[in-house]
């Protein structure tokens, strides 16, 4: 399939806009479209990781070229000016060397080039960097080059485009100026572009999609991909049938008994001398926790596909248990998978998925923890593919795993929103909650990422510490990988191997992020802060005494870093934790760590 | 990879053998690459270690986690392949996961295979949609992206991989992960037919393939088979001798 590249872009807007296409440009040689490196790397940030950045220059030299590369950073450079072979040849990453076609000598020239793709054009008018006219694609007809090094531009537009793809079979197609109104880019003329040049037929099964920034994606075995492909139609559809959302209400409502409060509280406020505290109570869910919501929906969303069986991880087995609840309830065959180290801590959930009538088969691979639950799960899933769905626990995995679990999880930001409009007639200063793959942050947060002036904070286990090697604090600490299915922040050693998460909540116990968390922290949109165990459990106790809520373990490290925020807050202010499960589950740890307690 | 097409325009099968670099120390590998070579396979795959090879069943995993322990890596391989004086007589293969590439920059890797002499690249984890990822760095130095394609996979999409591929087509022969297996599915000999008769490149058959019978079974329809588990298991129990009968099925045009 030929290839898209958008070039000239400068808003992120219109970035984002280009999702679609396969490449985009980036112009660095004085132009209408020129950006400066600053601003191309700003740009990069809302860019999928699988695109190419290319950047496109007029005889700049090589440590120019190399320097630009590194820093933006681009994929493949383009070339419009006079470039001799020698530096052509000295450029590191895929080099496109741009030609002018006015004649059969010019397509001569293209032929010696030496680069590794050549773009036809039509000649520059006052710059260089191609005019946007159309040249004569017949001239190309004879030509010797191998249409896999080839990429055509020069005049392409939405109605067009498809005639140039079928006369030359280019490797690409480039455009800049045919996607403008008025000399700036045009987001509806973008996404009609790549329609076109894509041809309407292949777009429900090779497009690529489900990019937060340049995180996300389907980085699934191929076995997979009919079934990641079948999933995001099914809940594309889903989402926009009214029968459905009211039949996942209704469970909400009928089974799990939301809405549930936001509940002021009180005695924390007074403590703590700050803001006004309000408490978002997902530990008043049925089963505890917030894990629930999103197994009604996706449960739902599997008898709609037709299946009845169900696989699905745990850590900490509240999302066991949420899973192995609702196939008891519609009857579905439910397997779940859970590390030895797990089951061992969470010996009381493992208990209650067994009597739920769920099967648990225990991982005792790796460091038999989360990581490599979701590791069996996902072979399981390959291997049964055709009738087994996948009900992930958090807002991780391939598309649309990560925005469908936000979707079903947004019932929180979206209750808590209106709740604190009731309360306080305006919108909370600040909102927090804590992050393991992030499904209670994401649904907390989502519906108030567009409110600018309410500041969101991400709480991530650090374990014994964030210094030390023994932290599950993936945004502080860790890099970009790919794992179980999307590109995200990973923690990882220097060959690229999944390092294991410490932290004693096991529920937070998991080396990546789930890849929005990932994107709103790359544009600053959300803090994310390292919490240890001992701050945790000091958490705990306040958390008990001053409320009587015994928290999650996770929840708590949610409210250890709430206690520190306040600290900056004025009385005036309001503040909104997420207290997403109850602490029924951790009182052998509790009982365990706090032993002595008077 | 032009040997490949030669051996199909021959109409001679392939062998391709799959091994897990490092498995036993990083120093076997050339053995046991001189070895197969001997034995007369076509290609040879060279694994890399990974902590969470999905799409892998248990003798591979096994096999990776025993070459973390040896502390092998995606960049101490292809060093290690820089290092041989021998003869490499056959095409090689880099199988890896994608987020050691990642890491390790997929233009230097695309690099350093250049050097180490590398034929082809796979990445299980790396679906059609998202190779421009890996793709055009390995292009730069004429080295191929290697499709993967299974019973799962959708007409119009298999046409799409088919059209663009390069090198050859793994084809995969059971809806599961890697690992030997008793019997292959009915449906597998029509599926490898509809490939052959699409793809412009040569067609291997692999995953789960450890038997003869498994050979003759699919021998008329694929131009060649990818064997993993049971060469890695075999390698690990030194007892390599006994895979030969099943390379031999492959390669002779008369088994003995």
């Amino acid at each position: 399939m030929t290839k898209v590249k958008i070039c000239g872009l400068k808003e992120s807007e219109h970035v984002k806009a280009a999702e679609q296409a396969d490449a985009i440009g980036f112009v660095f040689a004085p132009s209408k479209r020129q950006v400066t490196v600053e601003q191309a790397s700003e740009l990069a940030k809302h860019v999928p990781v699988d695109t190419e950045k290319i950047g496109v220059f007029v005889n700049a030299t090589i440590e120019e070229i190399e320097k630009t590369v590194m820093q933006v950073p681009l994929t493949m450079v383009q070339l419009h000016g006079d470039e001799p072979d020698e530096l052509v040849e000295a450029i590191r990453v895929p080099v496109i060397q741009a030609f002018s076609i006015r004649s059969k000598e010019d397509v001569r020239k293209l032929e010696n080039s030496k680069a590794d793709y050549v773009l036809v054009d039509a000649p520059g008018t006052d710059y260089r960097g191609g005019s946007g006219r159309v040249f004569d694609w017949s001239l190309l007809q004879n030509a010797t080059i191998d249409k896999k090094r080839l990429i055509v531009a020069g005049g392409l537009h939405a109605e067009n485009v498809r005639a140039a793809i079928g006369q030359t079979e280019p490797y690409m197609v480039d455009v800049s100026s045919g996607v403008e109104t008025e000399g700036r880019k045009d987001s509806e003329k973008i996404h009609k572009f790549i329609q076109q040049a894509k041809g309407g037929s292949m777009q429900e099964t090779i497009e690529k999609k489900g990019f937060f920034g340049k995180y996300g994606g389907q980085f699934v075995p191929e076995t997979l991909m009919k079934a990641v492909k079948e999933l995001e139609q099914a809940y594309e559809d889903a989402k926009g049938d009214p029968e459905f959302q009211k039949e996942y209400h209704h469970y909400l409502k009928e089974y799990v008994g939301r809405e549930q409060p936001l509940t002021y509280a009180q005695r924390l406020t007074e403590a703590w001398g700050g803001p006004k505290v309000y408490l978002k109570r997902e530990d008043l869910n049925h089963t505890g926790a917030h894990k629930i919501n999103n197994a009604i929906g996706q449960a739902l969303l599997a008898m709609r596909m037709g299946k009845r069986k169900i696989v699905a991880e745990t850590g900490a087995g509240q999302h066991g248990v949420a899973t192995a609840t609702i196939c008891a309830l519609f009857d579905l065959e439910c397997v779940i998978f859970m590390g030895e180290e797990d089951v061992k801590r969470q010996e009381l959930n493992v208990f209650r998925m067994k009597l739920l009538g769920a099967r648990v088969e225990s991982v005792t691979k790796g460091s038999a923890t989360l990581k490599d639950a979701v590791n069996e799960a996902l072979r399981y899933w390959v291997t049964n593919v055709e009738d087994t769905h996948y009900l992930i626990g958090s807002a991780l995995g391939p598309h649309p795993f990560p925005t469908m679990v936000r979707d079903f999880q947004s019932v929180i930001g979206e209750e808590t929103k209106r709740q604190i409009l009731e309360h306080e007639g305006r919108l909370p200063d600040t909102v927090l909650a804590c992050v393991g793959g992030g499904s209670n942050a994401i649904g907390m947060f989502y519906p108030f990422v567009k409110d600018e002036s309410v500041k969101l904070i991400g709480v991530e286990a650090a374990g014994q510490g964030v210094d030390t090697e023994k932290h599950a604090a993936t945004l502080t600490k860790g890099s970009e990988g790919v794992l179980h299915g999307a590109f995200m922040k990973l923690l990882q050693d220097d060959s690229g191997q999944v390092l294991e998460a410490h932290s004693l909540s096991a529920g937070l116990d998991y080396p990546g992020i789930g890849p929005e968390h990932a994107y709103l922290a790359d544009i600053g949109r959300v803090q994310y802060k390292p919490i240890t165990d001992e701050e945790a459990l000091a958490a705990v106790v306040t958390f008990s005494r001053l409320e009587g809520i015994i928290p999650a373990l996770e929840s708590a490290h949610a409210i250890a870093e709430a206690e520190k925020a306040a600290k900056d807050m004025t009385s005036e202010e309001i503040l909104v934790i997420c207290v997403s499960g109850r602490g029924d589950k951790d009182m052998a740890t509790y009982a365990d760590k706090l032993e002595g307690l008077a | 990879m032009n040997r490949l097409t030669t051996l199909k325009e021959a109409g001679e099968k392939a062998f391709v053998a799959y091994i897990m670099a490092g498995d036993g120390g990083l120093k076997r590998l050339s053995e046991q690459v001189q070895y197969l070579q001997e034995a007369g396979v076509t290609a040879i795959e060279i694994g890399i270690p990974f902590s969470d090879p999905v799409a892998d069943g248990p003798t591979i995993e096994a096999a990776g986690n025993r070459a973390l322990k040896e502390g092998v890596t995606l960049e101490k391989v292809l060093l290690e392949m820089q290092q041989w004086t021998f003869e490499v007589k056959v095409p090689l293969i880099v199988m890896t996961y994608l987020n050691p590439v990642i890491r390790f920059g997929a233009e230097r890797f695309a690099e350093e295979c250049r050097k180490s002499g590398i034929s082809g690249v796979i990445i299980p984890d790396l679906p059609f949609e998202h190779r421009e990822l890996v793709q055009p760095h390995i292009n730069k130095h004429d080295i191929p992206l290697i499709q993967l394609v299974t019973l799962t996979t959708m007409e119009d999409r298999l046409d799409e991989i088919l059209k663009s591929a390069q090198g050859f087509v793994y084809a995969v022969t059971v809806t599961g992960i890697t690992g030997t297996r008793d019997e292959l599915s009915g449906e597998v000999k029509n599926f490898m037919k509809r490939i052959r008769a699409k793809s412009p490149v040569p067609v291997y058959a692999g995953f789960g393939i450890s038997k003869t019978r498994h050979i003759d079974m699919l021998k008329d329809e694929v131009d060649g088979f990818i064997v993993g588990s049971a060469i890695v298991q075999a390698f690990h129990d030194n007892k390599i001798k006994e895979v030969e009968p099943l390379i031999q099925a492959v390669t002779l045009p008369h088994p003995v």
